[in-house]
């Protein structure tokens, strides 16, 4: 509890600046009755840091002999220290931890978080998320199997990954929302011949080649699978014709030039203003992405997400949970550090959430979403895909070095350096030897 | 004047205190060298010889030389490694020669103004190679970066996209490497320059040799000491490279630019595999020592 003592000699060192030395040691029995919470997570900028900021606040105030602090990381910042620090009881007392393998796994297993199912009927948090998504935050009791068992952290967040439009565009071009995979594939080809590109959105810095091929493959998957590969049960292996139809279109999406000519030389966060300068027609991102869209495009922009290959039937999206938040080990009191991450998914913090445009957790009241704005699009959606427990997953989530692996044979996919076969054995083989 | 601080305040010091003076003056060196060399050198090679996922230490175990073997079996490492020997080239001799060719102009034709010129030259050099990575994808970038509007001016419809290019890429950064880096071969070429005495050269164009003989029979044997310099630290980034490839092109596309730095980094931090990470830590050290020893011993016996 490093904040704590610093805390401690903070306010010794006034007393003793203000006052006498003597009195030092009644200045830290008054900090000793105090309880001291610390937060640590990745809402590091406006709005999501003042979000934060003032969720934590207002506990600290609502609770009498209570101070909290709110440290915002940049992600890989969090997860290189936090595990450490937890090791050498520095830690926070709540804390972000990375989903799966990535953090959470290994953290149970570390025993440096508790676990949250005693509190789970209390805080009615088995409603917050329909059961696709609340099993992202589970594990078995020892750690060791991800999906099921006790639930270890709890989301304040939300995201899915679909397609914004130019409203003003597609209406030039007599285009309209597609309802079908074939009139999403029809609107690309129109937009190419009429000489404007379709999709913007860049692979050089890998992350959004996941995110495309995610969408395709979730239009040709099933819960089922998707679930078995990302939580490593039942034999689930990449040789299967989902993710080889989704390599197959992808190519050929890539050849039909439905994707922003240059694509493979720009980065997956300068295509945005690529997107609102008007340089093309559609633009795949997640849904945090809102904000710099509508501050770009207003409500000239729409959103919509991959539609199914037959009009009313399901696609699983690409998206998920935001980071949870958990209980660390270091927590002098459990009980209060739970009662804190209750207040991250309250409703007055949803309401937070959704004025700053970022999706909270769970369902978005009817009342917020407006028809033809772009935030409609995106809470309509979005509550749609939430009642038909049709969020997908992350393809990299399969093995903690998957990104990588994955990111890479994309690349090599888009660019023509091997072939769909090639590629889905490529994964294949990592995958099966991550079993070993 | 060397009186040690006790033996001033004591009015006398003891003799047999006297030969601790030394390691009073080395003091301050060998605990900084202690701290942040010795103890995480050694805590690397100790990590190397573990399975630790980096997050917990009860998980951690003792598992030889396992680690070793996986990185030399891996066909990631090995594409890694080969990697960093096609960036030699780019990162060693390319800045080399870039910085040696001003230097011999600006030193043979006795230029005034070389100062301002080294100023320039050199600010690359101490420019963090986060930023360049960054600048130069800026520059580079296939839809508003300038080269690519340039040459579209200049009739080519379609250039590369350059560093997202399969056949582009490597090449792409290892010039990002070369500019970084070529000024300070500049520098130290011209220091050294400084050194050889004007009569050679005065000699050399009495006995009638034109510009280039004088670059080859004066210059370059004068330099051969600061060529072994500029070589081995120029081996040493081309064997460590990786902020201008992580803020360019994270290894990609596939794995074309994926060098063992980046590898490491990815493995111990990315996928949770500490120990693994630290053992190509160890072998990155390992080859780096091996490459720039055995250009300074052929430079040296050249010398000698």
């Amino acid at each position: 509890m490093s904040l704590h003592r610093r805390e401690l000699m903070k306010r010794a060192g006034i007393v003793s600046a203000g006052i006498a030395g003597a009195n030092r040691l009644q200045a830290s029995e008054v900090a000793a009755q105090d309880v001291e919470l610390t937060v640590w997570d990745t809402l590091n900028t406006p709005p999501r840091s003042d979000i934060a900021d003032s969720i934590v606040a207002e506990f600290a105030e609502a609770h009498e002999g209570v101070t909290a602090e709110h440290r915002g990381w940049a992600l890989e910042e969090l997860v290189s220290t936090l595990p450490r620090s937890v090791e050498s009881n520095q830690g926070p007392d709540v804390a972000q931890v990375n989903n799966g393998e990535a953090l959470m796994g290994p953290m149970i297993r570390g025993g440096q978080i508790i676990s949250l199912q005693p509190y789970v009927e209390q805080y009615g948090w088995d409603q917050l998320f329909p059961a696709g998504l609340a099993a992202r935050n589970m594990y078995s009791a020892d750690g060791t199997v991800f999906g099921e068992g006790e639930l270890w952290g709890v989301s304040a967040e939300s995201e899915i990954v679909g397609f914004y439009y130019n409203r003003t565009i597609f209406s030039e071009h007599g285009l309209e929302v597609p309802t079908t995979f074939a009139e999403f594939e029809t609107l690309n080809a129109t937009l190419r011949e009429h000489g404007v590109e379709p999709i913007a959105f860049g692979t050089l810095d890998k992350w959004q080649a996941i995110h495309i091929f995610g969408a395709i493959q979730g239009t040709y998957t099933t819960r089922e699978y998707l679930d078995n590969i990302i939580y490593r049960r039942n034999d689930a292996s990449f040789e299967d014709p989902s993710m080889l139809d989704a390599a197959t279109k992808l190519v050929e999406w890539n050849d039909n030039g439905f994707f922003m000519e240059g694509f493979e030389g720009i980065n997956g966060d300068d295509a945005v203003p690529l997107f609102t300068a008007g340089m093309s027609a559609m633009l795949m991102q997640g849904s945090w992405a809102a904000g710099q869209v509508g501050e770009g495009l207003g409500d000239d922009a729409g959103f919509f997400l991959m539609p199914p290959h037959e009009a009313g039937g399901t696609v699983l999206h690409v998206g998920g949970v935001g980071i949870p938040y958990s209980v660390t080990t270091n927590a002098e009191d459990p009980e209060l550090a739970v009662e804190l991450i209750a207040s991250f998914v309250s409703e007055s913090a949803n309401a937070k959430f959704v004025e700053a445009g970022i999706l909270p957790a769970g369902e978005i009241p009817a009342d917020l979403v407006t028809e033809g704005t772009l935030s409609g699009d995106l809470y309509g959606n979005w509550n749609t895909a939430l009642a038909a427990d049709a969020i997908g997953h992350y393809l990299d989530w399969a093995t903690p070095d998957f990104y990588d692996v994955l990111t890479a044979n994309l690349q090599s996919l888009l660019g023509g350096q091997i072939d769909p076969q090639a590629f889905v054995t490529a994964l294949q083989e990592v995958y099966a030897a991550s079993f070993e | 004047m060397a009186t040690p601080v006790t033996g001033a305040e004591s009015g006398s010091a003891p003799a047999r205190l006297r030969h601790l003076e030394p390691w009073l003056y080395l003091l301050p060196g060998l605990l900084i060298f202690t701290a942040f060399m010795a103890i995480p050198t050694a805590g690397t090679i100790i990590l190397s010889l573990t399975d630790w996922n980096g997050i917990s230490w009860n998980t951690a175990i003792f598992n030889g030389l396992a680690n070793y073997q996986r990185a030399l079996e891996s066909v990631q490492f090995r594409t890694a490694f080969w990697n960093n020997l096609k960036l030699i080239p780019f990162f060693v001799l390319l800045p080399a020669l870039i910085g040696l060719i001003p230097a011999a102009i600006v030193h043979q034709l006795r230029l005034r103004g070389g100062r301002w010129f080294q100023a320039g030259l050199f600010l690359p050099y101490i420019m963090p190679g986060v930023l360049i990575g960054v600048v130069w994808a800026w520059i580079l970038n296939p839809i508003f970066g300038p080269v690519n509007k340039v040459l579209k001016q200049l009739g080519w419809a379609s250039p590369p996209t350059w560093l997202g290019d399969f056949i582009w890429a490597l090449p792409t950064v290892g010039f990002i490497g070369a500019w970084a880096a070529y000024g300070f071969c500049y520098v130290v070429f011209l220091a050294g320059l400084q050194k050889i005495p004007n009569d050679q050269y005065e000699a050399a164009r009495i006995d009638g040799a034109g510009m280039w003989q004088e670059f080859t029979g004066v210059t370059l044997p004068g330099l051969r000491g600061e060529i072994a310099v500029v070589l081995s630290i120029n081996l040493i980034n081309a064997l460590r490279a990786f902020d201008v490839i992580k803020t360019t092109t994270d290894g990609g596309p596939g794995t074309e630019t994926q060098v063992m730095a980046l590898y490491m980094i990815n493995s111990a931090f990315g996928a949770n595999q500490a120990g693994y990470g630290a053992a190509i830590a160890v072998l990155l050290s390992v080859i780096t020592l091996v490459g720039s020893m055995l250009i300074l011993r052929f430079a040296g016996e050249r010398n000698g």
